[in-house]
C-alpha cells in the first residue's frame, strides 16, 4: 500500500484559500487504510477547515465525496458531477491520485491534501513501515524476503556495515537493522549460504535514476 | 464567559458508564447528550462536527480504567481526544475545550459536578469561535 499522511491544515489553508467552493476528495484505498485520506478522513478534514475559515472571516464553502481510488479512470468519473460543481479540489489521495486527478480534469485545479511517504506495509494497527522503493528489478528471493534496499540505511547489499549494534542500526536508533533481520531470516529457512554469493553493484537504471518508468502491456490495449 | 449566554455542551457517553437519568442542562447551559455502546465508538470527526454544529465544550464520559466492558474502548476515547484537541489547538477553536471523565454507573451527581467544572472552565476560554 501507499503511506502517506496529512499536511499541516495551515498549508492546506493558503493552498486553498483563493476559491470559494471547495471539494475535498478522499481515496478510499491505501491512503484510508492509513488513516489519513478515507472518508472519515475526508469529513475530519472538512469540518476542522470549515471552522478555520469561519474564524478566519472567510466565506467558504467546503464539499466531501470519497471514491473508491483515485488513481483509476473508473472511479475516477465518479467524481466528476462534484468536480464540476466546485472551483477547486483538494485531494486527499497520494501523489499518483492527486496527478491522475489532474490528468482526467485539466480545467480543474488540484491540491494535495497529504504527503506521500512511502510504499509499505501496516505493521501492527497504526503502525506502517517502508518496504520496497520499487527498484525495478527485484532481488528478495537471495535475501529471505527482506529487502536490503528498503530496509537498511546504507542500501548495503553484501552484508551489514560495521555499526549494527544488537539488531539496531547505526543510522538511528529508531531503526531496526535491516540486516540484522535478513541473516535471522535466512538462518531460520536454512538459507544462509545464500550470502556466499557476491552481489556486484547494482544497476539502478530499471529504479527511478533510470528516469519516470512507464509499463506497456501491448496485450491489455486494443 | 458571560453569565448572560447559555453555554453548550456535548456530552458523549458511553452507555455503561452513565445514564442520564433527568436531564443535565439547567437556565446556564443546554447539554446535548449522544449515547454510545462503547466510548471507543468516538471519534475525531464526530467530536470535530460537536464544535461545528456551536457547542462550546465537548466532553466525552468513560467507564473506569480496566473496568471497559469492550476492554480498551476508554483507551481509544482518550487517543482520540488527544488527536482531535491537536487538530483543535491548530485551527484556534482551543484543544482545551474538549475532555474526558472517568464515570462509574452509579455516579449520576457526579456528572452534574463535571459539568459545572466544565462550565468553570469555560469563563476563561469563553465562547466557541467558531460557532
Ligand atoms: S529489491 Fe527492489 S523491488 Fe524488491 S523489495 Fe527491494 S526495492 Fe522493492
Ligand atoms: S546498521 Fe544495519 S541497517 Fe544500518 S546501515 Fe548498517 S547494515 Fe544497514
Amino acid at each position: 500500500m501507499i503511506v502517506g499522511h496529512q499536511k499541516p491544515i495551515e498549508e492546506i489553508k493558503k493552498m486553498v484559500k483563493p476559491y470559494n467552493k471547495l471539494l475535498i476528495l478522499g481515496c478510499g484505498t491505501c491512503v484510508k487504510t492509513c488513516f489519513a485520506g478515507g472518508e472519515d478522513e475526508t469529513a475530519a478534514l472538512a469540518s476542522a477547515l470549515r471552522m478555520a475559515f469561519k474564524m478566519d472571516g472567510v466565506a467558504m464553502e467546503i464539499n466531501e465525496q470519497t471514491v473508491e481510488r483515485q488513481c483509476e479512470n473508473e472511479f475516477i468519473q465518479e467524481a466528476a458531477k462534484k468536480i464540476g460543481e466546485n472551483d477547486a479540489v483538494l485531494s486527499l489521495a497520494c501523489g499518483a491520485g492527486v496527478q491522475a486527478m489532474a490528468k482526467r480534469f485539466p480545467k480543474a485545479p488540484i491540491y494535495p491534501g497529504l504527503n506521500t511517504t512511502f510504499m509499505g506495509i501496516q505493521e501492527s494497527h497504526g503502525v506502517f513501515t517502508e518496504e520496497c522503493l520499487g527498484c525495478g528489478n527485484c532481488g528478495l528471493g537471495i535475501f529471505g524476503a527482506i529487502c536490503p534496499i528498503t530496509r537498511c540505511s546504507k542500501k548495503l547489499l553484501n552484508g551489514p556495515c560495521g555499526g549494527s549494534q544488537n539488531g539496531i542500526c547505526e543510522v538511528d536508533p529508531s531503526i531496526e537493522c535491516g540486516w540484522q533481520q535478513i541473516i535471522d531470516r535466512l538462518k531460520a529457512l536454512g538459507q544462509l549460504d545464500n550470502l556466499r554469493t557476491y552481489i556486484p553493484p547494482k544497476n539502478w537504471k530499471t529504479s527511478h535514476s533510470g528516469g519516470p518508468r512507464k509499463l506497456v502491456r501491448e496485450d491489455h490495449i486494443i | 464567559m458571560e453569565n448572560t449566554t447559555k453555554a453548550k455542551i456535548t456530552l458523549f457517553h458511553c452507555i455503561n458508564a452513565f445514564t442520564e437519568k433527568k436531564s443535565l442542562s439547567t437556565d446556564r447551559v443546554d447539554v446535548k447528550i449522544i449515547k454510545m455502546p462503547c466510548s471507543g465508538m468516538v471519534t475525531e470527526v464526530f467530536l470535530l462536527k460537536a464544535f461545528e454544529a456551536g457547542a462550546d465544550a465537548v466532553s466525552i464520559f468513560v467507564c473506569p480504567e480496566g473496568a471497559c466492558r469492550y476492554t480498551e474502548g476508554n483507551i481509544r476515547a482518550g487517543k482520540r481526544m488527544a488527536k482531535t484537541r491537536s487538530v483543535l489547538d491548530e485551527i484556534g477553536v482551543g484543544g482545551k475545550r474538549l475532555t474526558m471523565h472517568q464515570v462509574k454507573p452509579a455516579e449520576g451527581a457526579n456528572a452534574e459536578q463535571i459539568i459545572a467544572g466544565i462550565l468553570e472552565e469555560l469563563k476563561a476560554l469563553g465562547p466557541n469561535p467558531a460557532a
